[in-house]
């Protein structure tokens, strides 16, 4: 909202500038300013002329120093007849542009040098005084630029109101919060019109016919208006505070509504059908054609302003363009109503208009403003058009609205609230000053009447906002609580993301964080089962764009994106995790399933570095994913079921703890790949921490070490070429009895020396026992025993095997 | 006296030359025994004591002794020298080129989002906050019917909503936690609600999902001195030096009284630049008093409980912490850009 500085100094005395703006914005006023709305002169500065002597080769020039407020004075060359030495100047230095666009440069006038302008009032476009300098204060300091040393006419205020406050949507509510903080007293312009000719009713009767949604309807009528343009005063008034002039009808109207924030509309009475105006709904199928020569369909829910044939306005939002004040138009109807707010509201919306009365009516205005502005409108019309005001106001009255009660309280309500200890006699002055009225009923009980301009005051709470908000927040007391300890909680959900962020993080990943929006096709793009819920991800019914039209079910394709995005910047071997929620699809209307979920890309590297001899990237992502369920407190195993149709179907496993699948882990279906264009080996790792969240951390029990000396013992097996290795560990695990405390697969070799088609897989064993020294024997005949199970079971033969040896035993 | 003492001299000279000379324990183990083994020079003088003349066999003995001892001493000197040689000289040959790069683990991160957010949860559980957390597509009702915000009434207006088809929407704040975090809970508590919120907004200075974190506490006298003492100690905490707070009076329609708060601005210490838009105060977040419905709503009696609510934005944090130009960088997943945080 934009007010003209110098038509609120009309309504109450104003402090300067900063001062005013500060105690708006500290109240309660957001985005507060005063703007200059004359030209730009903030490169134009204040100069004091040193010396002033006659041009040698001019006599109508002088060449003057005049001092900057620089190091060094500079020399001017100046036409001005009323130069003199001593004056205080404005001056345009070197690079100045003027607001008529003229460039100052270095020039030679007559064989002298002049680095700069002194300049005129008309130059400056601050007037059409052209006669000579303008010539300022002896007090404005040197080098100060000239927009802070004098006023440039059209100083506006600017500010946002906050949803609760219609009532400060005018010039009259600033200056009743001005008044709150710095005092005053209000002048309300004039408003009682001189009263001539038949009564007004003798035009028109008025009836509202829908009571609960127009609590109030007021006309004026004023008889034969020249309609025009408006004076100078009045149009420039408007345009200052962003409102463009029609003509001096619609003029009056708005220049009202700025004043006293009540939304007025005039009609041409002479369009009027049927010596009436009725409030009400309107009808089904009925149309209007409003100001900005939109047809409108009206709904029944709509409330129309109607003659006895149609309807001529919608209500407290935008009149009708065949009633419309044009220059044929000679007599005039002025509404000044009072419509229940949410019913503009929700018409406004549902028309697409939100006009200046609209925004007014949807914060609810003054209930006993409404004759004043038909007043005072009808009273202005008058004078500037010459027209005669109608005898008598046109007024019909529906149901009230709710109004604020008066509100009853003790004030120590208000020092509980803020930690304050303020007197009763203090809290009443305070409110006393936005026009809230107390009587104290009982020692320190108050009983506060709420002026009628206020419709966001309703609890004694409401009023202890405005208690602080004049008082000052920032004078209220600071401390920390003494309160009642309570014992702390955090969702289980929580903390498995943030152990799976810092597992992550510690196995070389980076974090990343990305939008949940994504195209639906992206999705399709993994070839889900149509069963699977991740198949029908939820659709946003107002998206930014259609590439972010859907919510994700799975983190895979913006990482997959954001992998391809990265390699395309030459980045090698992105490796980066997400965790966040994805929402899959419920019942229609309930809430989304939102799964947690960690999901992990690596891409091998094309330029492996110097001590780099990577691994398979998915034997990587498996080994991260065991390192991480561990570090998370759980034990993993991995399973050959439950691949996804996006991951390789030859190089993936499902994710287990305690037997539930918890995730996946496998590199990228090669028909994905390319579809997100990733050419790199590419492996993912999927954690459903929400399936987490419903097992338990393994219970850790630590037990003493064997102190009994350990034996290695490396076994080479040949087997079938496609037998996975994993189910001979398993197996040798199983078969090795309690004294076999650990399987590890340390080679796996196919080519010279191994038959084709046949594999060679090197376990290494280890040995031990917690009650004495193994013997050689007893080692070597367990091992038998193994290579006679995998014999047995896999085909498999031994091919080389390693002589034990004794490691790190310690003496008991 | 006899010449067998010059004899034993000149005898453990030559042994003395030949140990300088020997330059391997190898070389130095043959002078040894040539001169002290069992068929050495000086172990035969030894021998022979028999035969001497038993006047000079003992002061004979004893120069024999001397040389033994003055050769075995030489002898482990010399010994001590070519092992140090020795060991040196395959130092040298195992030497390594040590400014070649040193080997893994590979450097994982922490995106700045979370690295600030724990650190105000951290703040917060450490006050004795709980955390809530609450779903990011919530109902209607959750996040703006029992905040106090009717469809009706204009404050709908400030927030651009996304909307699912059916009605639901997602949450335009973490306040909407506020409601699922009270609603059967018997005061006094205290929580904090980190997580993802959601605008309709396409400028591009800001991002359709960002970071917010709500604070709440309830208890019989909890009070707005209270809140600022907390949000004072926050500042503390989440910024360096001693920032100053300011409380704007503003409206939350699940507020009353309510206050925006601004701290001072960190890069021109309240003077004013470019980043506070010359005011020296940057916007924090927003606060004040539980609004009576709004305990109402969620069952709690507002007439004996009265509490604070706060929140304020995260990536904004992250952005003013790390030196981040914009906060769509955050997002983009660029990761040359968020390695060097």
């Amino acid at each position: 909202m934009r007010l003209p500085i110098d038509w609120l100094g009309e309504f109450i005395a104003l402090p300067d500038s900063e001062t005013l703006s500060d105690a708006l914005e500290m109240g309660g006023f957001e985005d507060v300013s005063v703007v200059s709305h004359g030209p730009d002169l903030s490169a134009v500065c204040v100069g004091k002329v040193l010396k002033c002597g006659p041009h040698p080769n001019a006599d109508r020039l002088s060449v003057c120093t005049v001092d900057l407020g620089s190091e060094e004075a500079v020399e001017i060359v100046c036409g001005a007849p009323n130069v003199a030495a001593g004056q205080t100047v404005a001056v345009a230095p070197v690079g100045t542009t003027l607001p008529d666009g003229t460039r100052i440069k270095k020039s030679k006038l007559r064989g002298v040098v002049s680095k700069g302008m002194i300049c005129s009032r008309r130059e400056l476009q601050l007037g059409d005084d052209h006669e000579g300098i303008l010539i300022l204060e002896d007090s404005a300091p040197v080098g100060k630029a000239l927009p802070e040393v004098i006023s440039l006419g059209g100083q506006v205020l600017d500010l946002t109101l906050t949803p609760n406050r219609g009532d400060a949507a005018s010039l009259l509510g600033i200056a009743r919060e001005v008044r709150a903080h710095f005092g005053g007293d209000i002048t309300i312009p004039d408003c009682d019109p001189e009263e001539s000719g038949p009564a007004s009713e003798e035009n028109i009767r008025v009836s509202i016919d829908a009571p609960d949604d127009c609590h109030e309807y007021v006309g004026r009528i004023v008889r034969g208006v020249q309609v025009g343009p408006s004076p100078e005063w009045l149009v420039e008034k408007l345009e200052l505070s962003g409102i463009r002039s029609i003509n001096n009808v619609v003029d009056v109207t708005n220049l009202v509504l700025l004043e006293f924030g009540q939304p007025l509309h005039a009609f041409d009475l002479g369009k009027i059908s049927g010596g009436e105006v009725r409030i009400r709904r309107a009808k089904e199928g009925e149309t209007l054609t409003t100001l900005d020569a939109q047809e409108r369909k009206l709904e029944p829910e709509d409330l129309v302003i109607a003659d006895s044939n149609r309807a001529i306005a919608l209500a407290g939002v935008m009149g009708g363009a065949e009633t419309e004040v044009r220059e044929e138009t000679r007599d005039v109807l002025l509404e000044s109503a009072n419509f229940r707010p949410a019913q503009v509201r929700l018409a406004a919306r549902r028309h697409g208009i939100h006009s200046e009365a609209s925004y007014r009516f949807e914060r609810g205005i003054d209930r006993n403003g409404i004759d004043r502005a038909a007043d005072r409108a009808a009273r202005l019309l008058a004078e500037i058009s010459g027209g005669e005001v109608a005898t008598g106001r046109l007024q019909d009255r529906g149901n009230e609205a709710p109004v604020p009660p008066e509100i009853r309280f003790e004030t120590a309500r208000v020092n509980r609230l803020l930690g304050t200890d303020l007197p009763t006699g203090e809290i009443a002055a305070l409110l006393e000053r936005v026009g809230v009225t107390t009587l104290e009923q009982a020692p320190d009980v108050l009983e506060a009447r709420i002026p009628s301009h206020r419709n966001d005051l309703w609890l004694h709470q409401d009023l202890t906002e405005e208690v602080a908000r004049i008082y000052g927040y920032d004078r209220l007391p600071t401390r920390l609580p003494s309160a009642r300890l309570v014992s702390p909680s955090r969702p289980r959900g929580w903390d498995l993301m943030e152990a799976a962020r810092d597992g992550l993080v510690s196995a070389g990943l980076q974090e990343v964080v990305s939008l949940p929006f994504i195209a639906p096709e992206q999705i399709e793009a993994l070839e889900l089962d149509s069963d699977d819920l991740r198949a029908r991800p939820i659709v946003l019914a107002n998206p930014i764009q259609e590439e972010q039209g859907a919510l994700r079910t799975t983190l895979v394709p913006s990482l997959l994106n954001l992998a391809r995005n990265n390699l395309r910047r030459q980045f090698d071997a992105p490796r980066f995790f997400e965790t966040c929620r994805v929402f899959l699809p419920t019942n229609p209307g309930q809430l989304p399933q939102e799964t947690r979920v960690a999901v992990a890309v690596l891409v091998a590297s094309e330029h492996p570095g110097l001590w780099e001899a990577p691994a398979p990237v998915f034997f990587e992502a498996k080994g991260v994913a065991k390192k991480l369920l561990n570090q998370m407190g759980y034990v993993a195993s991995f399973g050959l079921v439950g691949i996804p149709p996006y991951l390789h179907p030859g190089a993936a496993m499902q994710l287990e703890v305690e037997g539930r699948r918890v995730g996946v882990v496998g590199e990228l279906h090669p028909k994905v790949a390319s579809r997100f264009e990733i050419e790199a080996p590419c492996a993912l790792l999927e954690l459903d921490l929400e399936a987490l969240v419903e097992i338990p951390e393994e219970e850790i029990r630590a037990r003493e070490v064997s102190r009994q000396p350990r034996v290695r013992r490396d076994i080479a097996v040949v087997l079938d070429a496609n037998q996975p290795a994993g189910e001979v560990a398993t197996a040798i695990a199983k078969a090795g009895g309690e004294m076999l405390r650990d399987v590890e697969i340390f080679d796996r070799y196919e080519g010279r020396g191994v038959e084709d088609g046949k594999v060679s897989l090197a376990f290494r064993l280890v040995f031990q026992r917690d009650d004495r020294t193994l013997q050689d024997a007893e080692v070597k005949k367990t091992i038998g025993k193994l290579m006679r199970m995998i014999a047995h079971r896999f085909g498999g033969e031994l091919r080389a095997s390693q002589t034990s040896t004794k490691e790190g035993g310690i003496e008991g | 006296m006899a010449a067998e003492p010059s004899h034993l001299v000149s005898l453990t000279e030559r042994a003395i030359a030949e140990i300088v000379d020997a330059d391997t324990i190898h070389a130095l183990n043959a002078v040894r025994s040539r001169y002290l083994g069992r068929k050495g020079e000086v172990t035969s003088v030894l021998r022979s004591l028999g035969d001497a003349d038993p006047s000079e066999r003992a002061s004979l003995g004893q120069a024999a002794n001397r040389a033994k001892q003055a050769i075995e001493d030489r002898v482990a000197a010399r010994r001590g020298e070519i092992e140090n040689a020795e060991r040196n000289r395959a130092l040298g040959r195992q030497s390594i080129d040590v400014t070649l790069p040193g080997a893994g683990p590979l450097a994982g991160r922490l995106h700045p989002i979370s690295l600030v957010m724990r650190d105000m949860v951290e703040f917060f559980t450490g006050m004795g906050f709980s955390i809530e957390e609450g779903p990011e597509v919530e109902t209607e009702y959750n996040n703006f019917e029992a905040l106090n915000i009717p469809d009706e009434h204009p404050a709908r207006d400030e927030q651009d909503t996304f909307y699912l088809e059916g009605g639901n929407l997602l949450r335009t704040h973490t306040s909407s936690v506020q409601i699922r975090a009270m609603t059967g809970r018997e005061p006094p508590f205290r929580f904090i609600a980190p997580g993802r919120v959601y605008r309709h907004d396409l400028s591009p200075r800001h991002s359709p999902m960002f970071h917010q974190i709500e604070g709440f506490m309830v208890d019989e006298d909890v009070n707005f001195a209270d809140l600022k003492g907390i949000l004072y100690a926050f500042a503390r905490h989440l910024m360096q030096g001693d920032p100053e707070l300011r409380f704007r009076s503003n409206h939350f329609p699940f507020t009353e009284p309510s206050a925006e708060m601004d701290y001072s601005c960190r890069l021109c210490d309240g003077q004013g630049c470019k980043v506070c838009s010359h005011t020296g105060w940057m916007e924090w977040g927003g606060c004040g008093m539980i609004h009576p419905r709004v305990l109402d709503r969620c069952g709690i009696d507002s007439d004996r409980f009265q509490g604070f609510a706060f929140g304020m934005g995260i990536d904004r944090a992250a952005l003013l912490r790390y030196g981040v130009p914009h906060l769509r960088l955050l997002f983009e997943g660029d990761l040359r850009f968020l390695e060097q945080i």
